[in-house]
């Protein structure tokens, strides 16, 4: 990490960690099969069949997937009829993104800071969007991009005033990483890394969580990326930073607009597509 | 540190197994292990196995009491809690610093050891990737670059899907198909450049390929400009393992081969001059339409009047361009969806739906009237008309093609009636057409099993009376209509094509028998036979079809004489007279038939190859009311050509008496000897071949 853009650590952290990291075990427990989803899509065998055979035990999870699956994002037009096809459209990475929404309640808007969808699904889409210029799969830019903020339903269920507060008082990415780890002792993305590696995400999608605060590392160039054409579509108070800078020069300026016009319009509909 | 064993919770453990346990951890080579305390506030290393030497490269003392942020340089700044936590067991994957002070990835298992919670921990460090591990994905890598490489540069079009529809790559060659960025591409984006009718299509066969197989669509792709490119995209099904199924699709652009292909397909079906559909197109147009039973297909058959006399006088090139505008004109005055087809040379048909007789009618009027209006071509004002048969479809039409031909029928009715004229076919025409085409059929099919049949009429000599020579004549018996006369069936053949059959069995039939009357009876067989040849076969194939019938019977060409009529001559007179001097020139003879009832120029007579004029028998039946003007007139012209003549239809003694007078060298007549078979004419010769007539010595009627 580059001390410089590293969130300030001399000040004590208010919040006890541990009680954060605790809650981390606790929800496998209580949605053991999207846990069993999320163990599944892990490992090296997964195949459709077997995948789509657990998410049958969750009707609600399994709703969603098929539901994902029929939407215009997929481009399918509700012509998938069974779970295993639609696990096979969505991808097993997506399949076990769901899971691990459900997991983390990410699914009850309720429970999370407000227009927290909106950021997740931007941000998502971005990442997305922009893989192929960082020779990143678009899918597991998908997958990253929804779950990188899974740290901030977690500070956010566990402090529900505080992290608001947060949350409304520091709008941009990287004020917002410092105010976590003044208040928490960690950030949302670092915790959010602790959580998949925790439930057995493959370690390469843990890096770019780890190394998204250094602007010299091109493993967290992508996200750092998505995070900058994220902040310029859902902060009207955002200030821009130069895309070349924070994606290491792999983008220029003149390709970001038509990936903000396809990002924007995509966005609410695969939103409303996770969620129903 | 010292093993003891109330460290661990459960069941007491004797100290041997403790120290067994220890000793193992200590010397084991699959797992770096390090123990962890808390002291003053910081956590050090008290203790490592030998294989932390091995893996890390430092010695066992080397660690003692070393901070375990300086191991673990990504979890500085307090970020130890997320790995030695007081409750659980936490795996971690992250940068180790080994004793070279490089990095090494590894996975770290810290475990708590109690009690008390939060000052003891074991940490288990592996490497990551095994070397071998590494060099696979490093292969895996290239063999990834090698690949984008490959589809980046290929000038094939070539899409990658991500999952479901959504692609995750498109090339720069399906980019330049299109006409658009990849960014407006990627995801679902690239199903906006394929045309909203094809969609449907696109979507299914990539939704099937999805499931594992491959595909193939045929799709036009809408570019950025608006403008279409048709194509084939070829699915194929790929998986990736741990991720899911997508396809890989590649375009090939078949715009120009469809263009090429339906150039050809509009070459083949429409007459070049006029750009209308020909003669095939109207087929399959009135069969695509024809329901048997239905009504309310009309086709309108077009026959320019006299167009022969405008291509004969001003030209080919002014004969085309009256038939460019006949057919602009025909285009500009039928109804939309009507079809105007040229049926060739100067024919034309228009095809209409859902239309009465009557409206048929008025069309075919309108159109007449149209074609009348006056042009001019090459300095000359023209007033093009055209006879024009018209048929609607009747419970009576069992197929496409009679409606053609029953409107080709009413044409030539409106032709015989007087030019310029619109004719329905009523049902007796029809009838009478029907009838002709079985006629047509049966005559075919006689012709081809040999039932035409010939007899022989005897021809004699005025000088001797002696029967010199037959001329053959084909008969027809019809198995149901009996005796069908020549008069019928001569024309019939010569309308539908069948006359050269006709003639060349009539060739070859005479010569074959003339041969088995030789070989039964000698020099007493009739020395030569007359062949009657049509207007139609009188080309350069007949001195060809002649001297084979000759050759294949054996017999010498002065046995032969071929009788053409007078008319057949004029029709292209220099033909003729080619043709005729081939056949002097093969020896045969040659008689002009019916001479005096055409139009010859008698300085061409003069010039022509022939032999011997055969008077027409309407001329000798003259002979029994005192006028002989005509008939003389003949032979002396004859004979002062050097030519025999021949005088036909001798009816009486009369008549054998003032032909021989007047100088005629042969009498051919029923009186004189009736047509005979084959069989009956080698009886009458090898009998009777000459007689005692009373006035005339050498001819005795019968």
């Amino acid at each position: 990490m580059t001390p410089s853009a590293a969130p300030s650590l001399t000040v004590a952290p208010v919040f006890d960690l541990e009680r954060v990291l605790g809650s981390i075990d606790s929800m496998a427990a209580q949605r053991p099969v999207a846990a069993q989803v999320v163990a599944e899509a892990n490992s090296d065998r997964a195949s459709a069949k077997e995948l789509s055979r657990l998410l049958g035990a969750d009707v609600a999870l399994a709703g969603r997937v098929m539901k994902l699956a029929n939407s215009a994002f997929y481009g399918m037009r509700g012509r998938v009829t069974s779970l295993q096809f639609a696990v096979t459209v969505v991808g097993f990475g997506t399949v076990r993104t769901m899971a691990t929404v459900a997991l983390t309640d990410l699914d009850d808007e309720s429970l999370l800071p407000e227009d927290f969808w909106e950021v997740c699904t931007t941000l998502a889409l971005a990442a997305s969007t922009l893989a192929p210029r960082f020779a990143e799969r678009p899918q597991d830019a998908l997958c990253l991009g929804l779950l990188a903020q899974m740290g901030v339903a977690l500070l956010h269920h566990n402090d529900p005033a505080g992290y608001a507060e947060l949350w409304s008082t520091h709008r941009s990415a990287v004020a917002r990483r410092t105010a976590e780890v003044q208040r928490y002792g960690i950030s949302a993305l670092r915790l959010t890394s602790v959580a998949l590696e925790q439930w057995g995400f493959p370690a390469g999608m843990l890096v770019p969580l780890t190394q998204v605060d250094d602007d010299a590392s091109f493993s967290g160039a992508l996200l750092r990326s998505a995070f900058e054409v994220t902040g310029r579509l859902t902060d009207g108070d955002h200030a821009e930073t130069a895309i070349e800078r924070v994606s290491c020069g792999q983008l220029r300026e003149r390709d970001v607009a038509p990936v903000l016009a396809q990002v924007r319009t995509d966005a609410e509909e695969l939103r409303a597509a996770l969620l129903g | 540190m010292s093993a003891r064993a109330q460290a661990v919770s459960g069941p007491p453990v004797t100290l041997e197994i403790v120290a067994a346990v220890f000793h193992g951890v200590a010397v084991s080579d699959a797992v770096a292990v390090l123990v962890v305390e808390q002291r003053d506030g910081v956590p050090r290393v008290g203790w490592s196995n030998e294989q932390v030497a091995t893996l890390l490269g430092y010695g066992p003392e080397d660690l003692r009491a070393v901070a375990v942020e300086q191991l673990l340089p990504t979890l500085g700044g307090g970020e130890l809690k997320l790995l030695l936590r007081r409750e659980r067991t936490v795996h971690m994957t992250l940068p180790v610093r080994c004793a070279s002070g490089a990095l090494l990835e590894c996975v770290v298992a810290a475990v708590p050891v109690p009690p008390p919670a939060g000052r003891r921990w074991t940490l288990r460090v592996t490497s990551t990737a095994t070397e071998a591990e590494r060099a696979l994905r490093a292969t895996a890598d290239a063999h990834e670059r090698r690949f984008a490489t490959l589809t980046e540069r290929s000038p094939v079009p070539t899409l990658l899907s991500e999952q479901g529809m959504r692609l995750a790559h498109v090339n720069d060659a399906f980019c330049a198909l299109v006409g658009r960025q990849a960014e407006q591409l990627l995801g679902t984006g690239w199903l906006d450049a394929v045309h909203p009718d094809d969609l449907e299509t696109v979507v299914e066969q990539a939704i099937t390929v999805l499931e594992g197989g491959d595909r193939e669509a045929q799709a036009r792709l809408v570019r950025q400009d608006g403008s279409e490119r048709s194509t084939v995209i070829r699915f194929a099904h790929v998986f990736t393992p741990g991720a899911g199924a997508g396809f890989i699709g590649t375009i090939e652009d078949i715009t120009d081969r469809l263009a090429f292909e339906a150039r050809l397909a509009h070459q083949a079906n429409h007459d070049p001059l006029t750009g209308l559909p020909n003669r095939t197109l109207l087929s399959e147009h009135v069969a695509a339409r024809f329901r048997p039973g239905a009504g309310g297909l009309a086709c309108i058959f077009l026959d320019l009047d006299n167009f022969k006399v405008v291509n004969d006088s001003l030209g080919h090139t002014v004969g085309d361009a009256l038939l460019v505008e006949v057919a602009d004109r025909l285009r500009a005055t039928v109804r939309p969806g009507d079809l105007v087809a040229r049926f060739g040379g100067d024919e034309f048909v228009v095809v209409c739906q859902q239309v009465s007789e009557d409206g048929a009618v008025a069309l075919a009027e309108r159109i007449g009237e149209a074609l009348h209006r006056p042009l001019t071509l090459a300095g000359v004002e023209l007033h093009p008309r055209a006879s024009v048969g018209v048929t609607v479809q009747t419970a009576e039409h069992a197929a496409a093609e009679e409606l053609i031909r029953d409107c080709d029928i009413a044409m030539y009715q409106a032709k015989a009636g007087g030019k310029g004229r619109v004719t329905v076919l009523d049902a007796e025409a029809r009838a009478q057409a029907r009838d002709k085409l079985r006629l047509v059929a049966d005559l075919r099919e006689a012709i081809g099993r040999r039932e035409i049949t010939l007899m022989y009429q005897p021809i004699f000599s005025t000088a001797d009376g002696s029967a010199v020579a037959v001329e053959s004549l084909a008969r027809w018996q019809h198995p149901e209509r009996g005796a069908i006369p020549p008069g019928t069936f001569v024309p019939l053949a010569e309308e539908s094509g069948l006359v050269s059959a006709l003639g060349l069995l009539v060739l070859d039939e005479t010569c074959r028998q003339l041969a088995e009357w030789d070989r039964r009876l000698g020099d007493r067989a009739p020395q030569r036979a007359n062949v009657n040849v049509s207007a139609l076969q009188l080309d350069v194939n007949l001195p060809g079809h002649v001297r084979s019938a000759l050759q294949r019977h054996g017999l010498p060409a002065r046995r032969l004489s071929i009788e053409i009529t007078e008319s057949a001559l004029m029709t292209d007179p220099a033909t003729a007279r080619a043709v005729l001097l081939d056949l002097r020139e093969l020896g045969v003879q040659v008689s002009i038939d019916d001479f005096g009832t055409g139009y010859s120029s008698l300085a061409y007579l003069r010039r022509l190859p022939v032999d011997c004029l055969k008077v027409d028998r309407s001329f000798v039946a003259e002979l029994a009311d005192g006028h002989a003007e005509i008939t003389s007139a003949v032979i002396a012209l004859a004979r002062s050509l050097g030519l025999s003549t021949v005088a036909e239809g001798v009816e009486t003694q009369e008549q054998a008496d003032e032909l021989a007078r007047l100088g005629a060298t042969y009498l051919q007549g029923f009186s004189l000897a009736a047509p005979l078979s084959g069989a009956d004419a080698a009886a009458w010769f090898a009998g009777t071949r000459t007689a005692t007539p009373t006035d005339t010595p050498d001819l005795e009627l019968t």
